[in-house]
Order: C-alpha cells, then sequence, then structure tokens
C-alpha cells in the first residue's frame, strides 16, 4: 500500500494517514491524552500508561500489529490498528480499532482510517475483519461499520461497565473479506 | 490526433511475435481481426466485444487507441486513452485536462506475456501526456479473475504494479463506484507541466468537496 495517503475530509479539512512510526511515541502518548477519559475508559488497555504506548511502538515491526495513524499539523488526530493472532484457530481474522480525536470525529476521518484497515487485511490474507463496540457509547463507530459491510456476529448483554458502573451491550461485528467478486 | 505520434513496437513473447502499435486510426482498426476471445465468458465480459467500438473511440480528440497484433491484423490486446465524458466527476477539471485509461485488455492466450506492459507503455506516450492528469479506475467486477487464476486482491496488486511502472500512483478518492468495494482502485499520472494550482484542484476533487466549503 502506498503511504502517505492524503485525505480531505467534510468542511475541507485534510489529513494524512500513514503508518505508525518508532519516532511518533510522543506525539502517540499526547493522542491519547488528550481522549476524554469516557473514550480510554472503554480500551482494553491503560494507554495513559507510557508502558502501553511503548509496547505498540516496540510492536510496529512485528508483524501482529500493524498501526497506522492521521496526522495534521504535526498533530495525531487519529489512531487506527489492526491486530493478527499468527496462528492458530483464528489466525484467519484480524481484531481491529479506530480511535479518533472528538474534533474529527464525523468528517469521515474514521472511514477512510477503517478503509485502510479492510484494505490492510486483504492484503494480509485475512479472511474476517472483527471489531468490538459499546452500545449505546460507540453508536457511530457500529453505524459507519455497517455501511462498510460490517455485521453484528453477537451481543454480549450487559457486559461492560461505564465508568459510573451502568452495564452496557457489546457487540461483536464482523466483515468478511471476498477473495473473489463471487458476492455478486 | 496526429498520425506522427504513431509508434510500433515488436514485442518478442515465447509464444510469438507481437506488434503493438499506438495512435491507430479508424482506417487501420478497420482492416483488422478482433480475436473471438473477447466476448462473453462465464464470469466474465470483455470490456468491449465489437472492434467498432475501438474505431469510435479512436475518431476522438486525443484519444489514443493501442493495439497489440498477431499476422500484422489481428487484434489478441487494446488499450484506450480517452478524455472523460463531459458529465463525468473527472471532466470537471476542465476540458482537456483529464484523460482516462477506459480500457486496457489482453484476450486469454496471450496473457502473462507481459504485453498489457507495452500497451501502457504506448498508451501514456502521448504528445500531451505531461499536460494532463492520465487516471485509471480499476474496478474489480469487470476483472477476469477466472481466466488469471488470481483473487481479487492478487488482481489489484498486478495492476498497481503494472501501471506504476509508468509513473501512476495510488489516490484515495470518495467516487461512489470506486468507494464500493474495497479492492476498487484509482490510480493517477499527474504531468510534470501540471500546475500546483490544478493539482489542488484535483485534490479537492477527488473527494467531491470544494474550497469554499
Amino acid at each position: 500500500m502506498r503511504y502517505p495517503k492524503e485525505v480531505v475530509l467534510k468542511e475541507g479539512k485534510e489529513a494524512v494517514i500513514r503508518p505508525l512510526e518508532k519516532q511518533d511515541e510522543g506525539l502517540l502518548g499526547q493522542f491519547y491524552a488528550e481522549l476524554p477519559d469516557s473514550d480510554r475508559w472503554f480500551m482494553r488497555y491503560d494507554v495513559l500508561d507510557s508502558k502501553v504506548i511503548r509496547k505498540w511502538i516496540d510492536g510496529i515491526d512485528s508483524a501482529t500489529v500493524f498501526s497506522m495513524i492521521a496526522v495534521t499539523e504535526d498533530k495525531i488526530v487519529g489512531h487506527a490498528s489492526l491486530h493478527l493472532r499468527g496462528f492458530g484457530c483464528t489466525r484467519h481474522v484480524g481484531r481491529i480499532r479506530v480511535m479518533i480525536l472528538p474534533q474529527y470525529r464525523h468528517i469521515r476521518l474514521g472511514t477512510w482510517m477503517l478503509l485502510d484497515l479492510i484494505q490492510l487485511g486483504m492484503d494480509k490474507g485475512l479472511e474476517e475483519l472483527r471489531t468490538d463496540l459499546v452500545v449505546g457509547v460507540e453508536d457511530p463507530a457500529i453505524e459507519a461499520a455497517h455501511k462498510l459491510d460490517f455485521f453484528e456476529r453477537g451481543e454480549l448483554k450487559n457486559y461492560v461497565k461505564d465508568s459510573c458502573g451502568d452495564l452496557h451491550n457489546m457487540v461483536i461485528m464482523t466483515k468478511r473479506l471476498h477473495k473473489n467478486w463471487g458476492d455478486f | 490526433m496526429d498520425e506522427s505520434a504513431s509508434k510500433t513496437i515488436v514485442w518478442e513473447t515465447p509464444v510469438g511475435k507481437i506488434l503493438i502499435r499506438s495512435f491507430c486510426s479508424r482506417d487501420e482498426i478497420r482492416i483488422c481481426s478482433f480475436d473471438s476471445q473477447f466476448g462473453i465468458h462465464p464470469h466474465y465480459k470483455s470490456l468491449y466485444t465489437r472492434k467498432e467500438t475501438l474505431e469510435k473511440i479512436a475518431g476522438m480528440p486525443d484519444a489514443n487507441v493501442v493495439l497489440a497484433l498477431i499476422d500484422y491484423q489481428h487484434i489478441i490486446g487494446f488499450g484506450v486513452l480517452v478524455h472523460p465524458e463531459p458529465e463525468e466527476r473527472w471532466a470537471e477539471l476542465g476540458a482537456g485536462i483529464m484523460i482516462e485509461i477506459k480500457a486496457i485488455e489482453v484476450c486469454r492466450d496471450w496473457r502473462s506475456t507481459g504485453v498489457a506492459s507495452g500497451i501502457v507503455q504506448l498508451l501514456v506516450n502521448h504528445p500531451r501526456i505531461e499536460d494532463m492528469i492520465a487516471y485509471m479506475v480499476g474496478y474489480s467486477w469487470t476483472w477476469d479473475l477466472d481466466g488469471a487464476l488470481k483473487t481479487a486482491q492478487e488482481y489489484r496488486t498486478m495492476l498497481i504494479r503494472l501501471f506504476g511502472q509508468f509513473g501512476f500512483q495510488e489516490f484515495q478518492t470518495n467516487e461512489s463506484n470506486i468507494c464500493l468495494k474495497p479492492e476498487n482502485v484509482f490510480m493517477a499520472r499527474v504531468g510534470n507541466a501540471i500546475s500546483k494550482e490544478v493539482q489542488t484542484q484535483f485534490k479537492w476533487l477527488r473527494f467531491g468537496v470544494s474550497p469554499s466549503g
């Protein structure tokens, strides 16, 4: 895939999408520090812990995590990642995650990053992509995923708690990556 | 187009010699025969099944119809470079600026001979190529995956490599037909004489937005 990719967003904002590089560690830390607490709460890791960021940076050449960032004016405004198992019964499945700063949401940046992850998954020969999203919290992401042919594969009722202790459903969404055009 | 722009190259392959000729005129195309493999196959229909379509395009302004010929007059491959229709998005940049590689096809028996590379080489060997933005749109549903024995992703990669040799780069666009499938691809070659201003307009056009909002 060719990087960097220039994208023009709604309202004329522009961003460049490119792979995460080792020298981006500081910028990535700032990005997650700027995310609202309510978003960070639902992540799988404590991204304010510098060791978590370091682990992602160290994983750049690992072939199990592929991270890309959206940059505008030397600031990271989006981070998307594709996680591969590389072995065993789910090696054909990639797990994806897209995080966008609030002021860059609803202007298609997330969609462009998601499209890139789909393309990357196809390049890696994956058969399916999976993303887990929290109902009532990540509804715009669920809607965007639907538009890109992800469908709800399962729902875990009252599975996650928000910071107030209220329970929410988590939906498991997957997208099949076809090797040919037989789906038409 | 001035016939002096026409060039011919000889393409030696393990299965025989192919002549590749650019800027073929209507008369030249008319006397050629069209290989019967340009037709309808299970899961695949050729881009053009009648050579009359090529004849018609050959008469258009700036158009470059490239033919790959065996036995001097039998068409086994073709390429078409032509300006977009006025109602297409890409025509909005102004008359004569964008030009599309509208078709490239080699019949099944002559694939894997590298002849497609020769066709693209002569397609972009155009006297105005540096004054234009040449582009190609790869729609996966037009690809002969069965004939090529490739997956859509492999076919896409092949196209990117093929056109990349001639200065084409993959660009993002929100054009709705291209966005329909992730394996679709949009590539363009920006001529050296294209101003920064037009390059910026091209960027905005790719995303269907105007600087004024």
